[in-house]
């Protein structure tokens, strides 16, 4: 179990990240062709100018919508390996002077809310996604359906609940042993 | 007070449409109720989503009255898209007028059942600001422009431009640095945005809008229903048929001073008429074919509404 | 209980549960929960509603889409061997000097932090390099990790910064003016360290080594090995001011060309590419997680109404606008001793920025919003090497094992001595960070 929550974890990870590199690289060959496109129209009559002209380049139109929906579905994607890491930020200060087993019963109570949340999250999304889909609402630009992103996100956020329940149990059996299960960072 | 109501929008405090329609209506209806109603306004989506979510937050009841551009949820409002074809508008408020008549007959009780709308306008002359002279639609080709809604962008196509996507506050940074020709808004906007000292050359439409967007102010259903009787009546005594014509109306003669800057700064301002505007109304006569069409796929006689809009519109006595 | 008081409690119930050590984000999703909850007198339904689509709005915002490109472009420059060639090139123009070796390290920092967003990656990719190298030449153990920890903070004071963005998104400013604004200010840190790194080593001579100097010829050499530096660097802030692209562009062109610096080097294998995603997602899911508890919370807040009833009654007091400012400066000081600055970021600044825009300070409102964003910006920064918590002082205490944290906690010291001064200078002079401001 351990060992298939830390790949899905970390494949979850890596996939987001395919999105996000993906999206940096749609993002800069945009910007290349709006210049390249400004820079044929301002070359105007010249052969250069035209062939720029006739190739058509120019900057990918709705890329500002497709980096909104893939970010917010890598951004899910990022959270199993957040929760798996134990990388959530929390002050230690004033809990520090606390006995080791008492920390790590803080600690599982924390987690098992966390996960709470996280399912709560992921369910009240997938409420979301019924409406659009329900609604017929598209995207301003692409026109493409606003349940799409929303299901993709639905997906991601899946794994993220599973993770979190796991690093729930995980954190209740390290309290109740005493021994480590998850990493530290 | 006995009741507390939130108005949710997406515009700083001190714009035009939250200071001078908004606020009045508020202050208005605080007045009326003898202070048993209090509106706390929440500017700048200070509640949090961002503004297609607004409409759903009046639905339901993360906010209690919304105002929102109909436009933003594209698809859920079909039949708001006739005032929004291009050239149908000559005036806010003759529209402003036929949008309510047109809502309360024909979509209070369907596209619209989910809310208690309080108002319907529309906005002042759409038009558009480039930065080059632009009198004919061939004029147009190769321009990128930033359209105001779904049918402006189809209509920049036909002429053979591009309609590029993005939010209103980010027009003036498109045009600083060239990412847009020019963009479709209405005068009353161009100011708080610096588009007169962005561009050089502004296209008006004699006597027609290039386009105009559809408004609503709209409740929370169970919030409006529960109220006692007599503060129901507080608030149908200054919604409805006048307050949407007050509503367009003032937003139509906010365009007025923002014109009067460009025209301060020196800029050229193009009125098209005659041969010209038939020619612009000629390239967009498809788009009416098209919108039928669409119309007619989702059971809505889009005709009808047409005829039935100018008339109304016709028949408007200011 | 009125909206208004459920406002001012929830900030104590917040505080409360962060302090027991609730996972920040979580903590202020529950209290914006709870209260938007009894906000609607115990009906839950408007924001399970709101919750329909809250996270994906927050998540899919565009412009905050620019934090996890700045964290990849932090993971590729960390991978692409720059690091080195910063301390190379510092080291060789400064490290025959008394604390040389320390100097360069700042320096190489403060190189860093032109292409990296984040505190924490910049201490921690700068000490990898350098800590090696500060223990070779006999610096003492506590002033190297505090050295490289104060270094750390120039990750975010020089621009790009993420925390900036953050801030810009808040208060609707221009991220582009904001990072210009944070230029001066992050090279004067820079000078301070140095500045500090000599006296440190007047003080306590015996914590500092000496090491022969190197040829000019080689120094030369050195420092033109660090040009992908300062080409990304111009491009990117460079051309976010110059208006060639959006921020957002800007940060994808930046993370686009520090990655293929790093493939062109060799520094880029799969697998170290899957190490850099999985570093970028843990970061990127921490600050997001905060960013929606904080969004959540922060609604509710605006319903209670109660920052606006803190404003009205500050600006009816009658106090003098820096006497004000000086108390919440001095606020955030003392929270960044135990809070990240992340956290105290998103939480606070909704607060006082209706205090601060209220008040007259005898300057347009966006300067007083940008010079106001760029000292928080430095008392939050201080906060990381603040003890007890200290995320710069944690992140290369752990890489430096041999050191207690407590010869850390004093050297340390001094440097947060030299920030508290460049903060007194600012806010005397706004001049400093608006000069390059138009008004
Ligand atoms: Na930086
Ligand atoms: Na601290």
């Amino acid at each position: 179990m351990h060992r298939v929550v830390k790949w899905l974890s970390r494949a979850s990870a890596v996939i987001g990240g395919i999105v996000l590199v993906i999206l940096i690289v749609l993002t800069t060959l945009s910007i290349v062709g709006r210049e390249l496109s400004k820079l044929g129209h301002a070359l105007g009559e010249s052969w250069f100018g035209q062939m720029l002209i006739a190739s058509g380049i120019d900057e990918i139109n709705g890329s500002y919508e497709l980096t909104e929906a893939g970010v917010a579905f890598a951004i899910f994607a990022f959270f199993p390996v957040c929760q798996f890491y134990g990388q959530h930020a929390t002050v230690d200060v004033f809990t520090s002077a606390l006995p080791r087993r008492s920390l790590a019963w803080l600690r599982a109570f924390w987690e098992v809310v966390l996960a709470a949340i996280i399912v709560f999250i992921s369910l009240r999304l997938y409420e979301g996604m019924l409406r659009y889909l329900g609604n017929g609402e598209t995207t301003l630009f692409l026109q493409f359906p606003v349940w799409w992103s929303y299901a993709a996100s639905v997906g991601a956020a899946a794994i993220a609940s599973l993770t979190a329940i796991y690093c729930a149990w995980a954190r209740i059996a390290e309290a109740a042993t005493g021994r480590p299960i998850l990493p530290e960072g | 007070q006995e009741v507390t109501l939130s108005l949710h929008q997406f515009l700083p405090a001190q714009a035009n449409v939250p200071k001078l329609i908004l606020d009045v209506w508020a202050d208005n209806v605080e007045a009326a109720s003898d202070g048993r109603i209090k509106i706390d306004r929440f500017p700048s989506m200070q509640l949090g989503g961002r503004p297609p979510e607004l409409m759903d937050q009046a639905i339901d009841g993360v906010a209690d009255i919304v105002w929102t551009v109909v436009g933003y949820t594209p698809g859920r409002y079909p039949s708001t898209e006739v005032f929004e074809l291009p050239f149908m508008m000559t005036d806010a408020r003759a529209m402003s007028s036929a949008y309510w008549q047109m809502f309360e007959k024909h979509m209070k009780d369907t596209e619209f059942k989910d809310v208690h709308i309080l108002g319907t306008w529309v906005h002042g002359p759409g038009m558009l600001h480039v930065n080059k002279e632009v009198k004919t639609p061939a004029d147009m080709e190769g321009m990128k422009i930033r359209g105001g809604s779904r049918t402006v962008n189809i209509l920049l196509e036909k002429m053979g431009a591009t309609p590029v996507g993005m939010p209103v506050p980010a027009v003036p940074e498109g045009l600083s640095k060239g990412v847009i020709d020019g963009t479709t808004i209405p005068w009353e906007v161009t100011a708080a945005l610096k588009v007169p000292e962005l561009v050089g050359h502004h296209t008006e439409f004699e006597g027609n809008a290039l386009y105009t967007l559809t408004f609503v102010l709209a409740m929370n259903k169970d919030r409006y229903e529960g109220l006692p009787a007599d503060l129901q009546k507080v608030i149908d005594d200054n919604s409805g048929l006048e307050f949407s014509i007050f509503a367009g109306g003032t937003q139509a003669d906010s365009d007025g001073p923002a014109r009067a800057l460009a025209v301060d700064n020196g800029n050229n301002i193009v009125t098209v008429s005659g041969a010209d505007l038939d020619a612009w109304k000629e390239v967009s006569q498809p788009i009416f074919d098209e919108w039928v069409a669409d119309m007619e796929s989702k059971g809505i006689d889009g005709q009808a509404l047409i005829d039935e809009a100018r008339a109304l519109m016709d028949a408007y006595e200011g | 209980m009125s909206r208004l008081e459920l406002g001012f409690w929830s900030f104590p119930i917040l505080l409360g549960l962060i302090f027991l050590r609730a996972p920040i984000g979580l903590a202020m999703f529950l209290c914006g929960l709870l209260g938007w909850i009894f906000a609607m007198n115990g009906n839950p339904t408007p924001i399970l509603a709101k919750l329909k689509s809250e996270t994906y709005t927050t998540f899919s915002n565009y412009s905050l889409t620019i934090i996890p490109m700045f964290l990849l472009m932090g993971q590729f420059a960390t991978l692409s061997g720059m690091s080195s060639a910063l301390f190379k090139a510092a080291e060789s123009f400064l490290g025959h000097r008394r604390g040389g070796v320390a100097m360069a390290s700042v320096g190489a920092c403060a190189g860093f932090g032109a292409i990296c967003g984040s505190s924490l990656a910049t201490a921690a990719t700068m000490s990898r390099v350098a800590l090696p190298e500060l223990k070779r030449y006999g610096y003492s153990g506590g002033f190297s990790t505090a050295t490289l920890a104060a270094g750390g903070t120039l990750g975010i004071l020089i621009p790009p910064s993420v925390i900036l963005v953050i801030y810009a998104i808040i208060t609707e400013q221009n991220i582009a003016k904001l990072f210009l604004a944070a230029f001066i200010p992050g090279i004067l840190a820079a000078i301070g360290y140095v500045i500090t790194i000599s006296i440190y080593v007047r003080l306590y001579p015996g914590s500092a080594g000496t090491r022969p100097a190197v040829p000019m010829r080689e120094r030369w050499k050195a420092l033109a090995e660090t040009w992908p530096v300062l080409v990304i660097f111009v491009v990117v802030v460079g051309g976010i001011y110059a208006g060639w692209f959006t921020p957002t562009e800007g940060a994808a062109i930046g993370a686009a060309g520090t990655g293929l610096v790093a493939l062109v080097g060799g520094n880029l294998s799969w697998r170290i590419l899957g190490e850099a995603l999985i570093g970028t997602a843990k970061t990127t899911a921490m600050i997001f997680f905060i960013v929606l508890g904080a969004a959540l919370y922060n609604n509710f807040l605006a319903l209670s109404g109660a920052p606006q009833y803190l404003a009205d009654f500050v600006l009816g007091q009658d106090y003098s606008p820096f006497f004000v400012l000086s108390v919440i400066l001095v606020f955030y000081l003392i929270f960044g001793c135990v809070m990240d600055s992340l956290s105290m970021i998103l939480l606070t600044v909704p607060i006082f920025f209706p205090v601060i825009s209220g008040l007259d300070f005898g300057m347009t409102p966006e300067h007083v919003a940008i010079w106001f964003g760029i000292l928080v910006l430095i008392v939050v920064e201080v906060g990381l090497i603040t003890p007890p918590v200290g995320m710069n002082l944690f992140i290369i205490n752990a890489m430096d094992r041999e050191t207690p944290m407590t010869e850390t906690y004093k050297a340390v010291m001094f440097f947060v001595g030299s920030d508290i001064v460049r903060v007194i200078l600012l806010v005397a002079f706004p001049v400093i960070t608006l000069f390059l401001i138009p008004a």
